[in-house]
Protein backbone atom coordinates (compact mmCIF):
# COMPACT_ATOMS: atom_id res chain seq x y z
CA UNK A 1 0.00 0.00 0.00
CA UNK A 2 1.68 3.31 -1.20
CA UNK A 3 2.25 6.04 1.04
CA UNK A 4 -0.46 8.85 2.21
CA UNK A 5 1.60 12.46 1.20
CA UNK A 6 1.41 13.03 5.13
CA UNK A 7 3.55 10.18 5.60
CA UNK A 8 6.04 11.03 3.18
CA UNK A 9 6.21 14.49 4.28
CA UNK A 10 6.67 13.33 7.52
CA UNK A 11 9.73 10.87 6.23
CA UNK A 12 10.98 13.94 4.22
CA UNK A 13 10.97 16.52 7.40
CA UNK A 14 13.48 13.71 8.85
CA UNK A 15 15.41 14.06 6.26
CA UNK A 16 14.62 10.89 3.82
CA UNK A 17 15.06 12.24 0.50
CA UNK A 18 13.39 9.22 -1.49
CA UNK A 19 10.62 9.93 0.33
CA UNK A 20 10.49 13.62 -0.70
CA UNK A 21 11.12 12.44 -4.50
CA UNK A 22 8.31 9.96 -3.79
CA UNK A 23 6.41 13.20 -3.82
CA UNK A 24 7.90 14.53 -6.73
CA UNK A 25 6.69 11.68 -9.14
CA UNK A 26 3.57 11.93 -7.57
CA UNK A 27 2.83 15.15 -8.34
CA UNK A 28 5.21 16.52 -10.94
CA UNK A 29 2.80 15.91 -13.63
CA UNK A 30 -0.29 17.78 -12.07
CA UNK A 31 2.03 20.64 -11.08
CA UNK A 32 3.47 21.03 -14.69
CA UNK A 33 -0.50 20.82 -16.15
CA UNK A 34 -1.25 23.12 -13.46
CA UNK A 35 1.75 25.87 -14.57
CA UNK A 36 1.32 25.06 -18.21
CA UNK A 37 -2.31 25.91 -18.12
CA UNK A 38 -1.72 29.01 -15.96
CA UNK A 39 1.04 30.62 -18.49
CA UNK A 40 0.52 28.41 -21.76
CA UNK A 41 4.20 27.68 -22.48
CA UNK A 42 5.95 24.45 -22.44
CA UNK A 43 9.69 24.84 -21.32
CA UNK A 44 8.70 27.86 -18.66
CA UNK A 45 5.81 25.07 -17.52
CA UNK A 46 9.04 22.88 -16.75
CA UNK A 47 10.92 25.31 -15.52
CA UNK A 48 8.46 26.66 -12.96
CA UNK A 49 8.05 23.07 -11.88
CA UNK A 50 11.15 22.55 -11.18
CA UNK A 51 11.86 25.72 -9.18
CA UNK A 52 8.04 24.26 -7.39
CA UNK A 53 9.90 21.31 -6.03
CA UNK A 54 13.03 23.19 -5.63
CA UNK A 55 10.85 25.81 -3.39
CA UNK A 56 8.87 23.01 -1.60
CA UNK A 57 12.08 20.95 -0.32
CA UNK A 58 13.89 23.95 0.76
CA UNK A 59 10.78 25.29 2.81
CA UNK A 60 9.90 22.22 3.93
CA UNK A 61 10.65 22.67 7.81
CA UNK A 62 8.30 25.14 7.62
CA UNK A 63 5.53 22.89 6.29
CA UNK A 64 2.78 23.06 9.27
CA UNK A 65 0.21 20.92 8.04
CA UNK A 66 -2.21 23.00 8.55
CA UNK A 67 -3.50 22.54 4.25
CA UNK A 68 -2.92 19.44 2.16
CA UNK A 69 0.61 18.91 0.64
CA UNK A 70 -1.03 19.29 -2.82
CA UNK A 71 -2.56 22.61 -1.35
CA UNK A 72 1.12 23.84 -0.66
CA UNK A 73 2.64 22.96 -4.09
CA UNK A 74 -0.48 24.42 -5.98
CA UNK A 75 0.13 27.38 -4.09
CA UNK A 76 3.94 27.87 -4.60
CA UNK A 77 3.17 27.02 -8.62
CA UNK A 78 0.51 29.99 -8.49
CA UNK A 79 3.18 32.16 -7.09
CA UNK A 80 5.72 31.05 -9.21
CA UNK A 81 3.26 30.94 -11.98
CA UNK A 82 1.89 35.41 -11.12
CA UNK A 83 5.89 36.22 -10.72
CA UNK A 84 6.47 34.61 -14.11
CA UNK A 85 3.61 37.12 -15.92
CA UNK A 86 4.65 39.68 -14.47
CA UNK A 87 8.24 39.39 -15.42
CA UNK A 88 7.09 38.58 -18.76
CA UNK A 89 4.40 41.26 -18.48
CA UNK A 90 2.21 39.44 -20.87
CA UNK A 91 -0.93 37.65 -21.48
CA UNK A 92 -0.37 33.89 -20.89
CA UNK A 93 -0.33 31.72 -24.32
CA UNK A 94 -1.86 29.04 -24.93
CA UNK A 95 0.87 27.09 -26.95
CA UNK A 96 -0.54 24.38 -29.59
CA UNK A 97 1.38 22.53 -32.11
CA UNK A 98 1.16 24.15 -35.80
CA UNK A 99 0.13 21.12 -37.15
CA UNK A 100 -1.43 17.47 -36.10
CA UNK A 101 0.62 14.42 -36.94
CA UNK A 102 -2.46 11.86 -37.51
CA UNK A 103 0.31 8.85 -36.65
CA UNK A 104 0.93 10.33 -33.42
CA UNK A 105 -2.62 10.94 -32.56
CA UNK A 106 -3.11 7.33 -33.59
CA UNK A 107 -1.12 6.36 -30.81
CA UNK A 108 -3.39 8.18 -27.98
CA UNK A 109 -6.52 6.62 -29.18
CA UNK A 110 -9.13 5.11 -27.11
CA UNK A 111 -10.34 1.59 -28.24
CA UNK A 112 -13.62 3.57 -28.76
CA UNK A 113 -12.41 6.75 -29.87
CA UNK A 114 -11.48 7.16 -34.27
CA UNK A 115 -8.57 8.92 -35.82
CA UNK A 116 -11.46 11.69 -36.17
CA UNK A 117 -12.93 12.22 -33.14
CA UNK A 118 -9.53 12.25 -32.05
CA UNK A 119 -8.40 15.00 -34.19
CA UNK A 120 -11.43 16.89 -33.39
CA UNK A 121 -10.76 16.60 -29.71
CA UNK A 122 -7.13 18.25 -30.45
CA UNK A 123 -9.02 21.12 -32.78
CA UNK A 124 -11.58 21.74 -29.87
CA UNK A 125 -8.28 21.94 -27.28
CA UNK A 126 -6.64 24.40 -29.10
CA UNK A 127 -10.18 26.18 -29.29
CA UNK A 128 -10.33 26.12 -25.52
CA UNK A 129 -6.56 26.71 -24.77
CA UNK A 130 -7.38 30.15 -27.29
CA UNK A 131 -10.45 30.95 -25.16
CA UNK A 132 -8.94 30.43 -21.96
CA UNK A 133 -5.73 32.48 -22.45
CA UNK A 134 -7.98 35.61 -22.74
CA UNK A 135 -9.89 34.97 -19.58
CA UNK A 136 -8.84 37.05 -17.14
CA UNK A 137 -6.32 36.43 -14.43
CA UNK A 138 -8.31 35.32 -11.45
CA UNK A 139 -11.33 33.83 -13.55
CA UNK A 140 -8.65 31.41 -15.69
CA UNK A 141 -6.92 30.25 -12.25
CA UNK A 142 -10.64 29.47 -10.77
CA UNK A 143 -12.22 27.61 -13.76
CA UNK A 144 -8.26 25.48 -14.17
CA UNK A 145 -8.30 25.02 -10.18
CA UNK A 146 -11.94 23.79 -10.44
CA UNK A 147 -11.86 21.85 -13.52
CA UNK A 148 -8.68 20.10 -14.17
CA UNK A 149 -7.30 19.41 -10.63
CA UNK A 150 -10.85 19.12 -8.92
CA UNK A 151 -10.56 21.54 -6.03
CA UNK A 152 -13.73 22.13 -3.90
CA UNK A 153 -14.55 25.73 -3.36
CA UNK A 154 -12.86 25.96 -0.78
CA UNK A 155 -10.21 25.03 -1.33
CA UNK A 156 -9.79 27.19 -4.02
CA UNK A 157 -11.07 30.36 -1.66
CA UNK A 158 -8.59 29.50 0.46
CA UNK A 159 -5.67 29.25 -2.03
CA UNK A 160 -6.82 32.32 -3.53
CA UNK A 161 -7.16 34.01 -0.06
CA UNK A 162 -10.40 35.31 -1.51
CA UNK A 163 -14.19 35.09 -0.06
CA UNK A 164 -16.16 31.60 -1.24
CA UNK A 165 -18.79 33.22 -3.25
CA UNK A 166 -15.97 35.51 -5.20
CA UNK A 167 -14.28 31.88 -6.49
CA UNK A 168 -18.33 31.09 -7.13
CA UNK A 169 -18.34 34.32 -9.37
CA UNK A 170 -15.50 34.03 -10.86
CA UNK A 171 -16.05 30.44 -12.12
CA UNK A 172 -19.98 31.44 -13.35
CA UNK A 173 -18.78 34.39 -15.44
CA UNK A 174 -14.97 32.95 -16.28
CA UNK A 175 -17.53 29.91 -17.79
CA UNK A 176 -19.81 32.14 -19.67
CA UNK A 177 -17.82 34.15 -20.93
CA UNK A 178 -15.61 30.99 -22.13
CA UNK A 179 -19.10 29.58 -24.05
CA UNK A 180 -19.62 33.11 -25.68
CA UNK A 181 -15.53 32.78 -27.04
CA UNK A 182 -15.92 29.32 -27.91
CA UNK A 183 -19.10 29.88 -30.00
CA UNK A 184 -17.90 32.98 -31.58
CA UNK A 185 -15.17 30.71 -32.46
CA UNK A 186 -17.76 28.45 -34.45
CA UNK A 187 -16.60 25.43 -31.32
CA UNK A 188 -20.25 23.84 -31.00
CA UNK A 189 -20.95 20.89 -29.62
CA UNK A 190 -18.43 18.97 -26.90
CA UNK A 191 -18.72 16.09 -24.11
CA UNK A 192 -21.13 16.42 -22.03
CA UNK A 193 -20.26 16.09 -18.22
CA UNK B 1 -32.85 37.12 -15.52
CA UNK B 2 -32.95 34.91 -12.10
CA UNK B 3 -30.37 35.92 -9.68
CA UNK B 4 -29.29 32.43 -8.52
CA UNK B 5 -26.37 32.02 -10.39
CA UNK B 6 -24.45 30.74 -6.84
CA UNK B 7 -26.73 28.05 -6.30
CA UNK B 8 -26.65 27.21 -10.18
CA UNK B 9 -22.67 26.72 -9.92
CA UNK B 10 -22.83 24.97 -6.65
CA UNK B 11 -25.65 22.70 -8.99
CA UNK B 12 -23.30 22.33 -11.44
CA UNK B 13 -20.78 21.23 -9.38
CA UNK B 14 -22.59 19.20 -6.79
CA UNK B 15 -21.65 21.11 -3.99
CA UNK B 16 -24.87 21.94 -2.54
CA UNK B 17 -26.43 20.63 0.68
CA UNK B 18 -29.05 17.66 -0.11
CA UNK B 19 -31.43 20.09 1.21
CA UNK B 20 -29.80 23.09 -1.06
CA UNK B 21 -30.11 20.22 -4.37
CA UNK B 22 -33.37 19.97 -3.83
CA UNK B 23 -34.68 22.99 -3.40
CA UNK B 24 -32.85 24.02 -6.83
CA UNK B 25 -34.19 21.40 -8.60
CA UNK B 26 -37.30 22.62 -7.69
CA UNK B 27 -36.30 26.13 -8.63
CA UNK B 28 -35.42 24.64 -11.88
CA UNK B 29 -38.71 23.12 -12.93
CA UNK B 30 -40.49 26.24 -13.17
CA UNK B 31 -36.89 28.70 -14.10
CA UNK B 32 -36.64 28.40 -18.11
CA UNK B 33 -33.32 30.68 -17.65
CA UNK B 34 -31.70 28.67 -15.18
CA UNK B 35 -32.64 25.51 -17.04
CA UNK B 36 -30.86 26.70 -20.28
CA UNK B 37 -28.00 28.02 -18.43
CA UNK B 38 -27.17 24.96 -16.74
CA UNK B 39 -27.33 22.99 -20.51
CA UNK B 40 -25.00 25.60 -21.83
CA UNK B 41 -22.70 25.20 -18.91
CA UNK B 42 -22.72 21.71 -19.03
CA UNK B 43 -21.73 21.68 -22.84
CA UNK B 44 -19.06 23.99 -21.97
CA UNK B 45 -17.40 22.39 -19.13
CA UNK B 46 -17.70 19.69 -21.41
CA UNK B 47 -15.69 21.52 -24.03
CA UNK B 48 -13.17 22.50 -21.51
CA UNK B 49 -12.14 18.83 -21.11
CA UNK B 50 -10.91 18.68 -24.53
CA UNK B 51 -7.65 21.47 -23.76
CA UNK B 52 -4.98 18.96 -22.59
CA UNK B 53 -1.46 19.68 -21.53
CA UNK B 54 1.08 18.05 -23.87
CA UNK B 55 3.36 15.11 -22.31
CA UNK B 56 6.34 16.19 -20.51
CA UNK B 57 9.57 14.74 -20.05
CA UNK B 58 9.99 15.97 -16.46
CA UNK B 59 11.75 13.36 -14.12
CA UNK B 60 12.52 15.99 -11.53
CA UNK B 61 14.88 14.33 -8.89
CA UNK B 62 16.36 16.22 -6.03
CA UNK B 63 19.83 15.27 -5.05
CA UNK B 64 22.35 16.27 -2.62
CA UNK B 65 25.21 18.10 -4.02
CA UNK B 66 28.42 18.42 -2.37
CA UNK B 67 28.71 20.09 0.93
CA UNK B 68 30.01 23.25 0.39
CA UNK B 69 33.16 24.70 2.24
CA UNK B 70 32.28 26.55 4.69
CA UNK B 71 35.03 30.08 4.84
CA UNK B 72 34.38 30.39 8.30
CA UNK B 73 36.26 27.30 8.50
CA UNK B 74 39.39 28.70 6.87
CA UNK B 75 38.82 31.56 8.34
CA UNK B 76 40.60 30.40 12.17
CA UNK B 77 43.38 28.66 10.45
CA UNK B 78 46.40 29.58 12.36
CA UNK B 79 48.74 31.19 9.86
CA UNK B 80 51.92 30.27 9.53
CA UNK B 81 55.00 32.03 11.72
CA UNK B 82 56.55 34.04 8.73
CA UNK B 83 52.77 35.69 7.13
CA UNK B 84 52.26 36.51 10.96
CA UNK B 85 56.00 38.09 10.93
CA UNK B 86 55.49 39.94 7.73
CA UNK B 87 52.01 41.53 9.60
CA UNK B 88 53.85 42.66 12.64
CA UNK B 89 56.42 44.22 10.02
CA UNK B 90 53.44 45.62 8.34
CA UNK B 91 51.53 46.83 11.45
CA UNK B 92 54.88 48.18 12.84
CA UNK B 93 55.85 50.05 10.13
CA UNK B 94 52.38 51.69 9.54
CA UNK B 95 52.46 52.75 13.50
CA UNK B 96 55.85 54.13 13.20
CA UNK B 97 54.68 56.19 10.03
CA UNK B 98 51.73 57.17 11.85
CA UNK B 99 53.15 57.64 16.00
CA UNK B 100 56.01 59.89 13.81
CA UNK B 101 58.93 57.61 15.15
CA UNK B 102 62.63 58.61 15.23
CA UNK B 103 65.24 56.34 16.37
CA UNK B 104 68.78 57.87 16.57
CA UNK B 105 71.89 56.56 18.20
CA UNK B 106 73.63 59.83 19.64
CA UNK B 107 76.17 60.11 23.07
CA UNK B 108 72.97 59.37 24.97
CA UNK B 109 72.57 55.31 23.08
CA UNK B 110 69.81 54.54 21.10
CA UNK B 111 67.37 56.86 21.48
CA UNK B 112 63.41 55.79 19.97
CA UNK B 113 60.97 58.89 20.10
CA UNK B 114 57.43 58.92 18.88
CA UNK B 115 55.11 62.29 18.70
CA UNK B 116 54.74 64.98 16.23
CA UNK B 117 56.23 67.62 18.21
CA UNK B 118 59.42 66.48 19.33
CA UNK B 119 61.28 66.64 16.51
CA UNK B 120 61.65 70.28 15.72
CA UNK B 121 63.62 70.86 18.84
CA UNK B 122 66.04 68.16 18.08
CA UNK B 123 66.59 69.62 14.66
CA UNK B 124 67.62 72.88 16.09
CA UNK B 125 70.00 71.52 18.67
CA UNK B 126 72.02 69.80 15.93
CA UNK B 127 72.13 72.69 13.84
CA UNK B 128 73.20 75.20 16.67
CA UNK B 129 75.35 72.61 18.04
CA UNK B 130 77.17 72.73 15.32
CA UNK B 131 80.22 71.23 17.28
CA UNK B 132 78.35 68.00 18.49
CA UNK B 133 80.10 65.69 19.25
CA UNK B 134 81.06 63.60 16.26
CA UNK B 135 79.22 59.94 15.82
CA UNK B 136 81.92 57.03 15.85
CA UNK B 137 80.62 55.47 12.85
CA UNK B 138 83.28 52.53 12.70
CA UNK B 139 82.33 51.76 16.33
CA UNK B 140 78.65 51.85 15.67
CA UNK B 141 79.43 49.49 12.81
CA UNK B 142 81.14 47.30 14.79
CA UNK B 143 78.47 47.12 17.46
CA UNK B 144 76.02 47.00 14.59
CA UNK B 145 77.59 43.70 12.80
CA UNK B 146 78.18 42.18 16.53
CA UNK B 147 74.43 42.39 16.90
CA UNK B 148 73.71 40.89 13.82
CA UNK B 149 75.87 38.09 14.88
CA UNK B 150 74.45 37.59 17.98
CA UNK B 151 71.26 37.13 16.11
CA UNK B 152 72.03 34.62 13.52
CA UNK B 153 73.45 32.68 16.19
CA UNK B 154 70.10 32.85 18.13
CA UNK B 155 67.94 32.35 15.61
CA UNK B 156 70.17 28.97 14.26
CA UNK B 157 69.83 27.75 17.89
CA UNK B 158 65.80 28.69 17.76
CA UNK B 159 65.82 26.66 14.20
CA UNK B 160 68.03 23.71 15.82
CA UNK B 161 65.71 23.92 19.44
CA UNK B 162 62.69 23.84 16.51
CA UNK B 163 63.42 20.49 15.23
CA UNK B 164 64.19 18.81 18.43
CA UNK B 165 60.48 19.90 19.74
CA UNK B 166 59.12 18.95 16.51
CA UNK B 167 60.32 15.42 16.41
CA UNK B 168 59.42 14.82 20.36
CA UNK B 169 56.23 13.54 20.50
CA UNK B 170 56.24 13.53 24.08
CA UNK B 171 54.75 17.28 24.22
CA UNK B 172 51.33 18.11 24.82
CA UNK B 173 49.26 20.21 22.99
CA UNK B 174 49.78 23.01 25.63
CA UNK B 175 52.81 22.42 25.36
CA UNK B 176 53.23 23.02 21.46
CA UNK B 177 50.74 25.92 22.23
CA UNK B 178 53.15 27.48 24.04
CA UNK B 179 56.45 26.76 22.23
CA UNK B 180 54.57 28.09 18.89
CA UNK B 181 53.53 31.14 20.89
CA UNK B 182 57.26 31.74 22.10
CA UNK B 183 58.35 31.77 18.67
CA UNK B 184 55.77 33.51 16.98
CA UNK B 185 57.28 36.30 20.38
CA UNK B 186 60.91 35.40 19.39
CA UNK B 187 59.93 36.34 15.76
CA UNK B 188 58.26 39.15 16.46
CA UNK B 189 61.29 40.70 18.47
CA UNK B 190 63.77 39.58 15.74
CA UNK B 191 61.72 41.69 13.28
CA UNK B 192 61.21 44.54 15.72
CA UNK B 193 64.95 44.56 15.84
CA UNK B 194 65.79 44.25 11.86
CA UNK B 195 63.09 47.10 11.65
CA UNK B 196 65.31 49.02 14.53
CA UNK B 197 68.44 48.16 12.69
CA UNK B 198 66.69 49.44 9.01
CA UNK B 199 65.36 52.76 10.76
CA UNK B 200 68.40 53.29 12.49
CA UNK B 201 70.73 52.79 9.40
CA UNK B 202 67.87 55.62 7.69
CA UNK B 203 68.72 57.70 10.61
CA UNK B 204 72.26 57.58 9.78
CA UNK B 205 72.31 58.39 6.64
CA UNK B 206 69.79 61.43 7.19
CA UNK B 207 72.26 62.80 9.43
CA UNK B 208 75.55 62.02 7.34
CA UNK B 209 73.94 63.95 4.95
CA UNK B 210 72.62 66.77 7.13
CA UNK B 211 76.20 67.36 8.57
CA UNK B 212 78.02 67.27 5.10
CA UNK B 213 74.81 70.45 4.03
CA UNK B 214 75.52 72.08 6.99
CA UNK B 215 79.60 71.80 6.99
CA UNK B 216 78.68 73.26 3.01
CA UNK B 217 77.00 76.16 4.39
CA UNK B 218 79.83 76.79 7.60
CA UNK B 219 82.08 77.04 4.24
CA UNK B 220 80.22 79.18 2.55
CA UNK B 221 79.58 81.91 5.55
CA UNK B 222 83.32 81.62 6.27
CA UNK B 223 83.91 82.62 2.06
CA UNK B 224 81.08 85.38 3.07
CA UNK B 225 83.12 86.50 5.84
CA UNK B 226 86.49 86.68 4.37
CA UNK B 227 84.79 88.29 0.86
CA UNK B 228 83.10 91.07 3.60
CA UNK B 229 86.27 92.08 5.73
CA UNK B 230 88.34 92.85 2.26
CA UNK B 231 85.74 95.07 1.24
CA UNK B 232 86.07 96.54 4.59
CA UNK B 233 89.38 97.19 4.22
CA UNK B 234 89.26 98.51 0.86
CA UNK B 235 86.35 101.13 2.30
CA UNK B 236 89.08 102.08 5.13
CA UNK B 237 91.84 102.22 2.84
CA UNK B 238 89.72 104.61 0.50
CA UNK B 239 88.40 106.59 3.51
CA UNK B 240 92.03 107.40 4.54
CA UNK B 241 93.37 108.27 1.44
CA UNK B 242 90.42 110.31 1.27
CA UNK B 243 91.30 112.10 4.65
CA UNK B 244 95.10 112.12 3.53
CA UNK B 245 94.05 114.05 0.50
CA UNK B 246 91.94 116.47 1.94
CA UNK B 247 94.35 117.58 4.67
CA UNK B 248 96.73 118.00 1.39
CA UNK B 249 94.16 120.12 -0.27
CA UNK B 250 93.56 122.12 3.04
CA UNK B 251 96.75 122.69 3.98
CA UNK B 252 97.89 123.82 0.04
CA UNK B 253 94.98 126.01 0.46
CA UNK B 254 96.23 127.77 4.03
CA UNK B 255 99.78 128.43 1.86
Amino acid sequence: MPSTDEELVARSMGGDLDSFNQLVVRWERPIYALAYRVIGREEDARDVTQETFLRAFRALKGFKGQAKFSSWLYRITLNLCRDWIRREKRTPVAQAPEGVDIIELAGETTPTESVEALVARHELGRAVGKAMSMLPDEQRTAIILKEYHGLTFQEIADLLDCPLSTVKTRLYQGLTVLRKQLRDAGVEGGFDR
Amino acid sequence: MCDRKEQLIGFVYGELDPSETQAFEHHLVSCADCRGELEDLRVTRGQIAAWTPPEPDLDFQIVRGPVPVQPAARRFRIAPAWGLAAAAILVMAIGAAIANLEIRIGSEGLVVRTGWSAPAAVDTALVSAGGAQPIDWKQQSQQLDQRVRQLEQALAANRAGTVRNASASSMTDDEVLQRMRDMLGQSEMRQQRLLASRLTDVSRDFDLKRRTDLMAVDQALVRLQNTSGAEVRQWRDLAQRSVRAAGVMSTSLQK
